[in-house]
Order: structure tokens, then C-alpha cells, then sequence
């Protein structure tokens, strides 16, 4: 630097005043607009927006459907079926990754850049930055979640048709049922996606580290998910933030069964809640010694 | 002078196991002073600093800025306070200006003209509108500084703000740091360059291992150095050694370990020793200054030199025969 500064003395206060202080809604417009500058969370929702179509597309050219999968066999009767289809792909670990792109990165990345000693010597407290950062990446996980399940439904209904679902026990479920069902079902899977959000979050904290908050939470899905198809592990499956996700089954059967998805409330809730309690806990504490 | 003290630290430790990175310190800034924090990498000083922001709890001692503590007012104790903590990090994706305007957020909001106007002071209007990712490292030096006026700070503390500059930037950082200075800014400022902190600060407080070793006022500092060293190189330095001896008693003469002679003593005495060297017939190869007095002074201080700590500085040394 070689730059020659200005001679002109700065305006300086003559008294300590309080300072306004910063407000929640302050905070969260700033993670707002660091968050829409971000190349990776723009290309997430673009392709939340845009891969569906494609991918309904390729599934709506294959000769063979995969009867194996649930509603695998009915992908060229209805389009409704590809939706429920392609969520019940997205649960093993699309929707885990999605949110993790996020959520994973947003406190680790402060680390990241050093900017944790810039933000934390100004007036807004760390329980403020902690909620603000914590909101962005639920609110993003939900819009991800929006736009995918938007683009899935109505391209699978654009492309393949919406004729009657055949439900889970065989019995014909009408256009309109089915339609209301299939949002029914993405919808469900909102609260295990905002498990997994508090879960990166948490991940995101604890070890400082983007790449770890992004991709961990990715894997230990996948592990439950291993785990959760173990034999003898029928009391712990529930527990498992990956069996929510296959809570909107009970839907689509011809005596509809509710009892998943309130374990699933429950079962996220908790998880939401010790995960967020710990990395709140982890964040006040911390001496901030780095960057 | 104002009676509230801008920072008033006391008994500030701070341990890593069985590492003391801060052991006890007390200091104190009155409002309207330019303070040092000067000692080697190591002493402390980013430590304690981080303490001052709040980043890291102390696990003994009290700080007080503008007579409160975080304990009572939370992070209102940063009221009037800003600066930065070694070198200024920002979101490397966004321009200086958006980073200007984020960090306003969080202390409030500011105005469009008041960003002008830091922007303006640091010199950075050209570039205001380009990635920080793009930045050099004293620009990153200067946005810190205009993110640090964006609170209309009353203290502002600098951790080695010239750290990594070149020397035009070297130049260009302490000559804004005396222009705020004499706006009436309390300036706590460390550092690791005994130069920098004579020719900003008034006070000082020197810091070894986590500990303070001097607390004053630079002046008095000043008279307490040692005096001026000169490395005198001759043809035959046992005679030069030995003419010290025999005219020259006033002089401390002493060989270093190249073999050269080191005198001491006034400009007067050591001129009319090399004028008796010359006189008699030994050949005088070279003459140069050692280091300045008050840097020798901060080595004695900080780096237990051959020549000790002067034990009425020595603060630690005092405080453990108490």
C-alpha cells in the first residue's frame, strides 16, 4: 500500500453515547444479503428448480420402471406417482445435502474468512448472530424444500399426466386426492430437512470446518438409514431423524395411519432441540482465538 | 481530563492449561490518551486485547471500558469502542462498501453519507465498489480502520496495526492513527516495534510472557534507556580496549561477540575516545551506532539481554520479591 490518506481530521463524537444497538431483524438482513451473494446458494436453488424436470423427463423415457421402488411400478400410469417417487429418492440424502450446503457452512464459514472477531466486536451479541444465522438456514432449507417439491409435482404432472394414484394398499386414489396427498407428503418432509438443518448447524459450530458441516450431515444420514434397516433395531428406528421421512407412507394407504408423522414431529423436535441447544451453548462459550 | 477511565483493566489473567497467556494484568487508559501495548510475539498483548472486545473471558480480573463491564451492560460495553484485532478480516465475496454497510447492521445502521465519509478517510472511494477478495493487505489494513470509525468510536484499539505493511504504508497507517489522535481520540495501540510506540504513544506498557514489566509514561522511559551504543572496529582492538582504560574511565567499554567494541557513554566522551584511539596510531576500520537506546531498552526488558533487566523496571522481578 502506498496510498496517501487525507489530511482532514474525522468527525469524532465528543461523549459516549449508547449506541442503538443492532436488532434481530438487523442481523438477519445482514446474513440475508451475505447469503443471496453467495454463488453456491443460488446455483442450489436453481437446480432445486430445475434438475426435476429433467430428471421426471429421463424417468418418463425409461421402458423398464423400477418395480422394486415404492410407486416405482406406477411411474408411466400417473404423474403423482413419479412425485412420490422421486421424494422418496430425495429423503435418503438429496434433501440432507441440500440443506447441509447451508446450514453446514454458515457459522464455519466465519471461521473460515476470520470474520467471527469482526462481527462479534460490533453491538450485536452473539445469542443474535446465533438466531440470525440459525433462521437464514431454516428459512433456506424450507424455500429449497418449496421449490423442489414445486418443480417435482408440476413437472410430474406436466409430463406424465395427472391420472388417478394407485395408493400403497392397491386402492384407487382420485386426481384431486392424489394431489393433495403428494403436496401432503413433500410437506412432511419438512421437519425431519429442519432436523437435519439444527444437525448441520451443529456440525457447522462444533468443528469450524465448511467442508465437514456440509458433507457430515450427508453420511450420518446415511448411516441411520444403514442402521435403520439392521434387524433388532426396532426401538431405536424411530429415533432416527432419517425414518420421518418415510412418515407421509401412512397417507397413501387405503385406511390412512397418522401415528409416523407425530412421532416424526416429535422425534425432529427433539432433535431440533438438543441440537440447536448445544451449538448455542458451544457459541457463547467459545473464546473466539483465531483469524 | 475526564475522571471515567477509558479502559480499566484489572488483574487480568487469562490460562490455556498450564499455559498463562495473560498473567495479572492491570492497566489503565485515561480518555484522550494514545496508549502502547508493546512486547515480543507472544507477551500477550493479542490476548489481552481480545479480552478487551469481549472475545475471549478472562478466567481472573475485571475490565472496565469507559467505567463498565460486560458482566452489567453486555455488549453495550463496546459503546464508543472499536477497532481490530491483528490484521481486519472481511467477506472476501462482497465489496468493501456492502462490508461497510453489513457491519453497520449490526451496530444499528449507518447513513449512505457516513459510509462516504469513512470511506473517504481510509482513502478507499475509488475502490469502495470492488470484492474485498481482490483487496491488498493494507487496504484490508484501512477498511478496518473505516469500519472501526463507522462506530464513532471513542477508543479506538489497533492490535499492531502496521503489521504487514510496506513502508509507505507503514508510514501512511501511523500518520492516520496520530490525525485521530489529535481529534481527540483515545488511541490503545500495540505493538511489537519500540519505534512505532515512541512516535505515537504517550504511555506505555511493556509486556513479557503474559506479564507486564513496565507501565510509564514514554519520556520517562526515555531517560531511563541506556545510553547510545557505538561499535567501534580498529586494527588493534587490545590497545583500543586498553587506551579506554587508561583515559577514558568514564566510557563503558565492553567487547561483543564478533570480537568488535561496544563503548557507552555521552556523544562528548565517546568522541573525544575515538579521537585518543586515532591520535595514537591505531587504525580505525568502521564506527556505527548499535541499536537506539530505547530499543535496546525494550530488549533488556522483554528478552532477559546479557545486560538484565534494570531491576527498578523490572515490575515482575519486584512483584515476586514482595
Amino acid at each position: 500500500m502506498s496510498a496517501s490518506v487525507q489530511t482532514t481530521a474525522p468527525p469524532i463524537a465528543g461523549q459516549r453515547t449508547p449506541r442503538r444497538g443492532a436488532s434481530l431483524a438487523g442481523v438477519l438482513a445482514w446474513e440475508a444479503t451475505k447469503l443471496r451473494a453467495q454463488a453456491r446458494a443460488r446455483w442450489v436453488l436453481l437446480l432445486s428448480a430445475l434438475a426435476p424436470i429433467v430428471i421426471v423427463a429421463i424417468i418418463n423415457g425409461q421402458g423398464r420402471p423400477p418395480k422394486d421402488t415404492l410407486f416405482g411400478r406406477y411411474i408411466h400410469h400417473s404423474g403423482f406417482a413419479v412425485a412420490l417417487l422421486m421424494l422418496g429418492f430425495a429423503g435418503q440424502w438429496v434433501l440432507p445435502l441440500l440443506t447441509a450446503i447451508v446450514a453446514g457452512d454458515i457459522f464455519a464459514s466465519e471461521d473460515q474468512h476470520g470474520t467471527w472477531k469482526t462481527v462479534l466486536t460490533r453491538s450485536a451479541s452473539r445469542g443474535q448472530l446465533f438466531w440470525a444465522k440459525t433462521i437464514t438456514a431454516v428459512v433456506f432449507a424450507l424455500v429449497v424444500l418449496l421449490i423442489l417439491g414445486a418443480s417435482t409435482i408440476l413437472s410430474s404432472v406436466l409430463i406424465v399426466g395427472h391420472q388417478s394414484l394407485t395408493g400403497l394398499t392397491g386402492q384407487l386414489i382420485p386426481s384431486g386426492t392424489a394431489a393433495r396427498l403428494v403436496v401432503a407428503s413433500w410437506a412432511s418432509a419438512a421437519l425431519p430437512m429442519l432436523g437435519f438443518t439444527c444437525l448441520a448447524i451443529l456440525l457447522s459450530v462444533r468443528t469450524r470446518n465448511p467442508a465437514f458441516g456440509i458433507a457430515a450431515p450427508v453420511v450420518i444420514g446415511m448411516i441411520m438409514q444403514l442402521f435403520g434397516t439392521l434387524g433388532g433395531v426396532e426401538a431405536i428406528r424411530p429415533w432416527l431423524l432419517t425414518t420421518p421421512f418415510e412418515s407421509w407412507h401412512g397417507l397413501l394407504a387405503q385406511h390412512r395411519f397418522t401415528d409416523p408423522l407425530r412421532t416424526g414431529v416429535l422425534v425432529c423436535a427433539v432433535w431440533s432441540a438438543v441440537c440447536l441447544a448445544i451449538a448455542y451453548i458451544l457459541l457463547r462459550r467459545r473464546d473466539i482465538t483465531e483469524g | 481530563m475526564p475522571e471515567v477511565l477509558a479502559v480499566d483493566a484489572v488483574g487480568v489473567t487469562k490460562r490455556y492449561g498450564a499455559l498463562t497467556a495473560v498473567n495479572d494484568v492491570s492497566l489503565q487508559v485515561a480518555q484522550g490518551e494514545v496508549y502502547g501495548v508493546l512486547g515480543p510475539n507472544g507477551a500477550g498483548k493479542t490476548t489481552f486485547l481480545r479480552m478487551l472486545f469481549g472475545l475471549i473471558r478472562p478466567d481472573a480480573g475485571t475490565i472496565k471500558l469507559f467505567g463498565q463491564a460486560r458482566e452489567e451492560v453486555g455488549t453495550h460495553v463496546l459503546d464508543g469502542v472499536g477497532g481490530f484485532i491483528e490484521s481486519p478480516r472481511f467477506y472476501p465475496y462482497l465489496s468493501g462498501r456492502r462490508n461497510l454497510e453489513g457491519l453497520a447492521r449490526l451496530d444499528g445502521g449507518a447513513t449512505p453519507d457516513r459510509l462516504d465519509e469513512v470511506l473517504a478517510i481510509v482513502d478507499l472511494t475509488d475502490r469502495a465498489g470492488d470484492k474485498v477478495g481482490g483487496y491488498s493487505f493494507g487496504m484490508r489494513q484501512r477498511l478496518g480502520v473505516a469500519a472501526s470509525l463507522l462506530r464513532d468510536p471513542l477508543l479506538l484499539v489497533l492490535d499492531e496495526p502496521a503489521n504487514g505493511l510496506d513502508p509507505a504504508g507503514i508510514r501512511d497507517m501511523r500518520a492516520l492513527i496520530k490525525r485521530l489522535a489529535a481529534g481527540g481520540l483515545t488511541v490503545l495501540l500495540s505493538s511489537h516495534d519500540m519505534g512505532e510506540v515512541e512516535e505515537i504513544c504517550d504511555n506505555v506498557t511493556i509486556m513479557r510472557t503474559g506479564s507486564v514489566v513496565y507501565h510509564g509514561g514514554i519520556a520517562e522511559l526515555r531517560e531511563r534507556a541506556p545510553d547510545q551504543g557505538h561499535r567501534v572496529r580498529t586494527a588493534d582492538n587490545a590497545r583500543a580496549l586498553a587506551l579506554a582504560h587508561q583515559h577514558h574511565g568514564g566510557l563503558r567499554i565492553e567487547a561483543d561477540a564478533d570480537g568488535d567494541l561496544v563503548a557507552y557513554g555521552t556523544q562528548a566522551e565517546v568522541d573525544a575516545y575515538i579521537t585518543t584511539v586515532v591520535t595514537d596510531g591505531v587504525a580505525l576500520r568502521g564506527l556505527e551506532l548499535t541499536e537506539a537506546p530505547l530499543e535496546a531498552l525494550f530488549f533488556m526488558l522483554t528478552e532477559s539481554a546479557p545486560g538484565g533487566v534494570p531491576h527498578e523496571l523490572d515490575h515482575a522481578a519486584a512483584e515476586a520479591a514482595r
